[in-house]
């Protein structure tokens, strides 16, 4: 799939239509985030073998938004997921990237990556691709539904309690991009604890996830403590869609929280 | 380390001790957390409460500076019961009769006295690490930084042989490195006795090769320990220090004395990137450049050789740290030619057996771990396989419990200990300036038991001074039941209020490690 | 305009995360850590996460400084270096080689920390070379 991509790509960058292209290189052994200036450099250009250590995703839409602060007018190309693609939506509702600005070039993903992320829609609106997986059901957030509610609570605390403070399932969120962030304000969540207060700092996160988050998992992916932070955005995903009918990503809507 | 990181997350008992894991190598600390998931059994000995134990299937705060009485306890116990290996014992080390009589002294009742863990706990801890499948001990800083640092390693390492846990996958005796790149700086031979790669400066042959490799007569004397070179100016008979990329002014304990050191020096060399304390009493300033400005290859804890990449220019007239060296050698008399980092290792692999078949083309990917003696081999992932020691067979020592070197008394009736936090690394010449970090824990918090403080009406926030022999500092309290009554810890990362201006300079007698992690203190409340 | 991803190793801890340094025109903007570093595997504690804050902080030295009448003064490389090459020489002349002392790092590169002792060793003549390892 990486020579559709390939192709794609070359055409952008040669017709000048891009700047550049943010994708995945292949490199000294190791698959990273990566701006392709130049049609000669595509040789390296990979899609990222799900199965080799997590999947070779990366946080690109947040790398777009750093290369786009600091050049607003050019436009740039940009690899992308179902997931990715939820984000550059919901991204641009927020007015964090230009519409105008962003080429997205589109892959789906395999059912086997689609099953692991429990996808909803896994492959964007627009993609290279033809073969897509199917939508995968809810299974993690099911199974923790069907718990009691303090057995729920209890293996939230558990999970909760390995918490080191990494701030990676902020610093590495696509939707996470205010300045002043609360879950690192000593006013809401006292700084400086190991494990810090529970639960205010996952569920702070989570409620601040509202009508942002786009479920790529990434994540929980980079969580050091394994907690599943990807099932419990998803829980809180549900409850708001129940409520408001809204799921950020998945229109181009604006979220209806948006006023609060 | 003698297994690898990844191996953690195989193992049936983890025996976390002296190690606040969570805090100061987060990343390990997930191998623990999913060798939980998987069912192993998790042991945490620490003096302080620690967030590990929260999971811990035992959890013990063992007096301050009583590790070894504990681990004689622990290994009383296995002995009575008959858990330890003897075909393991028999088969590949020396010296276990002399330990087991030792044993006989360490019942756990007389340990419970000394250490202040129950009976029951020594008990548990013996009857999970001695009988799991495989069993790995990890240890940090609160082993090592004692004036029985060595006996504490020692006693780590007769456990483990008694009971056969290494030599084996997801077994063994890990230590884990507080600072980048220690394990690279032993391996260089950035020690007083050895050339790279552990080759002892005194023996002849090894002498006569690395004579002819740099073309140069060299010294068959072992050379000085820091510490003693410390001793050595104030004496005289030093005159000059060349310091790269160390802060002594932070990190050493007892900072006055550093401090006297380095005014009496006739020449110190401070090669640096931010200016630290230690740079302002230099007669050279020379401006390194950070990790993230050159190109080379730092060690880990599991002796894995990574590459490390220059990103960004060096900053202003900044230049790389091998480059000035190379100039001042070569001024200095002693010419040298290297073109690049690459170059210097490729001279590192051809007198360095263990570093042998290292090239940068093979760090692509995953690195390689040591032993690599050979372009064909591909590294070694645990050390030790099959009983196989460096030694031939493996050394028991017998090894008695000794009191810390500073104990309590009337007018200093606290211990104190000293430690890492999590947002903050060493002497907080970097991590303090990263504004995330330094939001998260902008200054020192003295942690205080509640039940001493209430004595001397401290409440958290308070100002309060701490006074040992050696010095006097301020800082704020904080007061919190994760301290055992009667101690009180505070990080070294902070100048201003710098831990060690307290600290003892009293040396393990064989490896010269200061004892920071205990003295006695006393705390008063500022008025 | 260069935006350039360098995949590098922490400078921290002893345990070796890999992580890609995002620089802008020179500028480091971000870290990500590496999926595929055998260590981290993607992961990263909160220093490591925010290791590119303090590599061009303002405070960096970036020029060299020799004392003279007791104030440290920015020189030119030539003369700090002269500076240094000349005064160890004076002391191993004056004093001997073991009146010099070495301070290694485990803050700095494999490949410098062999440099330092080949010139502590060869060039010098001494074995007085230590690192704070134990610290
Ligand atoms: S969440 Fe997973 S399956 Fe869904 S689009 Fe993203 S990577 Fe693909
Ligand atoms: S899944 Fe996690 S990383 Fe992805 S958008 Fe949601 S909160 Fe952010
Ligand atoms: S990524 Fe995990 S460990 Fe890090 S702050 Fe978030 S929940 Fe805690």
């Amino acid at each position: 799939m990486s020579e559709n991509i390939k192709t794609k790509v070359a055409e952008l960058l040669s017709s000048g239509q891009i700047k550049g292209f943010l994708g995945l290189r292949s490199n000294e052994g190791h698959i990273g985030p990566y701006l392709f200036t130049n049609e000669a450099e595509l040789d390296s250009l990979v899609v990222g073998d799900w199965k080799n250590r997590g999947d070779s995703r990366y946080p690109l839409n947040k790398c777009l938004i750093n290369i786009a602060c600091k050049y607003p007018e050019d436009t740039f190309g940009v690899l992308v997921r179902g997931c990715d693609e939820r984000g550059l939506k919901a991204l641009y509702t927020w007015n964090q990237l230009n519409p105008n600005k962003v080429v997205a070039v589109g892959i789906a993903c395999p059912q086997e990556l689609a099953d692991a992320c429990e996808c909803l829609k896994p492959y964007p609106d627009e993609c290279v691709d033809d073969e897509k997986a199917k939508a995968c059901e809810q299974k993690a957030v099911s199974s923790i539904d069907a718990l009691a509610i303090a057995d729920r609570f209890a293996l939230w605390i558990r999970e909760f309690t390995k918490c080191v403070k990494c701030y990676g399932c902020r610093d590495v969120c696509p939707m996470c991009f205010c300045k002043e962030c609360s879950v690192g304000s000593d006013d809401l969540i006292h700084t400086g604890q190991l494990p810090p207060e529970m639960p205010i700092f996952h569920l702070t996160r989570a409620v601040h996830m509202i009508g942002r988050c786009i479920d790529c998992g990434l994540c929980n992916e980079a969580c050091p403590a394994d907690i599943p932070l990807r099932t419990l955005y998803k829980k809180v995903a549900d409850i708001i869609d129940k409520e408001f009918q809204y799921r950020p990503g998945y229109t181009d809507a604006k979220s209806p929280l948006n006023v609060l | 380390m003698t297994n690898s990181i990844d191996e953690l997350e195989n193992t049936d008992c983890i025996f976390v001790i002296g190690s606040n894991t969570t805090s100061s190598h987060p990343i390990i600390a997930t191998r623990i957390f999913r060798a939980k998931q998987k069912g192993a059994k998790i042991i945490v000995a620490d003096p302080r409460k620690i967030q590990l134990g929260m999971l811990a299937d035992v959890e013990v705060q063992q007096n301050l500076g009583t590790d070894v009485a504990l681990l004689n306890g622990i290994m009383h116990v296995i002995m009575d019961r008959g858990w330890h290996k003897q075909e393991f014992i028999d088969a590949h080390t020396e010296g276990f009769d002399a330990v087991k009589e030792v044993l006989k002294n360490y019942p756990p009742d007389k340990v419970s006295e000394i250490t202040g863990v129950s009976a029951d706990d020594i008990v548990k801890i013996a009857e999970y690490y001695a009988t799991s499948e495989a069993s790995s001990i990890v240890y940090c800083m609160g082993i090592t930084q004692h004036t029985t640092g060595v006996d504490n390693v020692k006693s780590l390492a007769n456990l483990a042989m008694m009971t056969g846990q290494i030599g084996r996958e997801n077994t063994g005796v890990n230590p884990l490195r507080g600072q980048n790149n220690v394990q690279g700086a032993c391996d260089m031979g950035g020690l007083p006795g050895v050339y790279t790669g552990y080759q002892a400066v005194t023996v002849p042959e090894v002498q006569k090769k690395f004579e002819a490799a740099w073309g140069a007569s060299l010294s068959n004397k072992v050379g000085l320990t820091i510490p003693e070179m410390m001793s050595g100016v104030m004496s005289g008979s030093v005159k000059a220090l060349y310091i790269l990329g160390e802060n002594p002014m932070v990190s050493d304990p007892d900072t006055h004395h550093v401090e006297k050191a380095l005014k009496a020096a006739e020449l110190v060399i401070v090669q640096d990137i931010f200016r630290t304390p230690t740079a302002e009493l230099a007669h050279v300033v020379l401006p390194g450049v950070s990790f993230a400005e050159k190109d080379g290859t730092f060690s880990n804890t599991e002796r894995r050789v990574l590459k490390v990449r220059q990103a960004v220019a060096p900053m202003g007239d900044a230049r790389h740290d091998w480059e000035i060296i190379q100039d001042i050698s070569t001024r200095f008399g002693y010419a040298m030619h290297y073109d690049s980092p690459e170059a210097i290792m490729k001279e590192i692999s051809s007198v360095t057996p263990s570093y042998g078949g290292i090239t940068y083309a093979r760090l692509e990917g995953d690195g390689l771990q040591w032993p690599c003696p050979n372009a064909e081999h591909s590294g070694t992932k645990f050390l030790h396989k099959g009983g196989a020691f460096t030694r031939g067979k493996g050394m028991f020592f017998p090894i008695e419990y000794k009191a810390p070197a500073e104990v309590v008394d009337e007018e200093y009736p606290l211990w104190l200990t000293t430690g890492r936090v999590f947002a903050h690394y060493h002497t907080g010449t970097m991590t303090r300036r990263a504004e995330a970090l330094n939001c998260e824990i902008p200054e020192a918090i003295l942690e205080v038991n509640p039940a001493d403080a209430g004595k001397l009406g401290i409440r958290t926030g308070d100002w309060v001074y701490l006074t040992t022999r050696r010095g006097k500092i301020a800082v704020k309290a904080q007061l919190t039941d994760w301290i055992k009554e009667s101690i009180v810890f505070m990080p070294f990362h902070f100048v201003e209020a710098n831990a060690n201006v307290l600290t003892n300079t009293a040396l393990d007698p064989i490896c010269k490690i200061p004892e920071l992690k205990v003295c006695a203190v006393k705390l008063e409340k500022v008025q | 305009m260069e935006y350039k991803t360098t995949l590098t190793t922490c400078p921290y801890c002893g345990c070796g995360c890999g992580f890609y340094l995002e620089s802008i025109d020179g500028r480091l903007v971000g870290t990500i850590p590496s999926k595929t570093s055998p260590v981290n595997k993607g992961k990263l504690c909160i220093k490591g996460w925010n290791v590119h804050e303090f590599v061009q902080h303002p405070n960096r030295l970036t020029r060299p400084l020799v004392r003279k009448n007791g104030e440290l003064q920015e020189v030119s490389w030539d003369e700090a270096l002269d500076y240094t090459a000349d005064k160890l020489r004076n002391i191993k002349e004056a004093s001997g080689p073991d009146s010099i002392a070495f301070f290694a790092s485990a803050k700095v590169s494999n490949e410098e920390n062999y440099l330092l002792q080949k010139f502590a060793r060869a060039g010098v003549g001494t074995n007085n070379i230590d690192h704070c390892a134990r610290l």
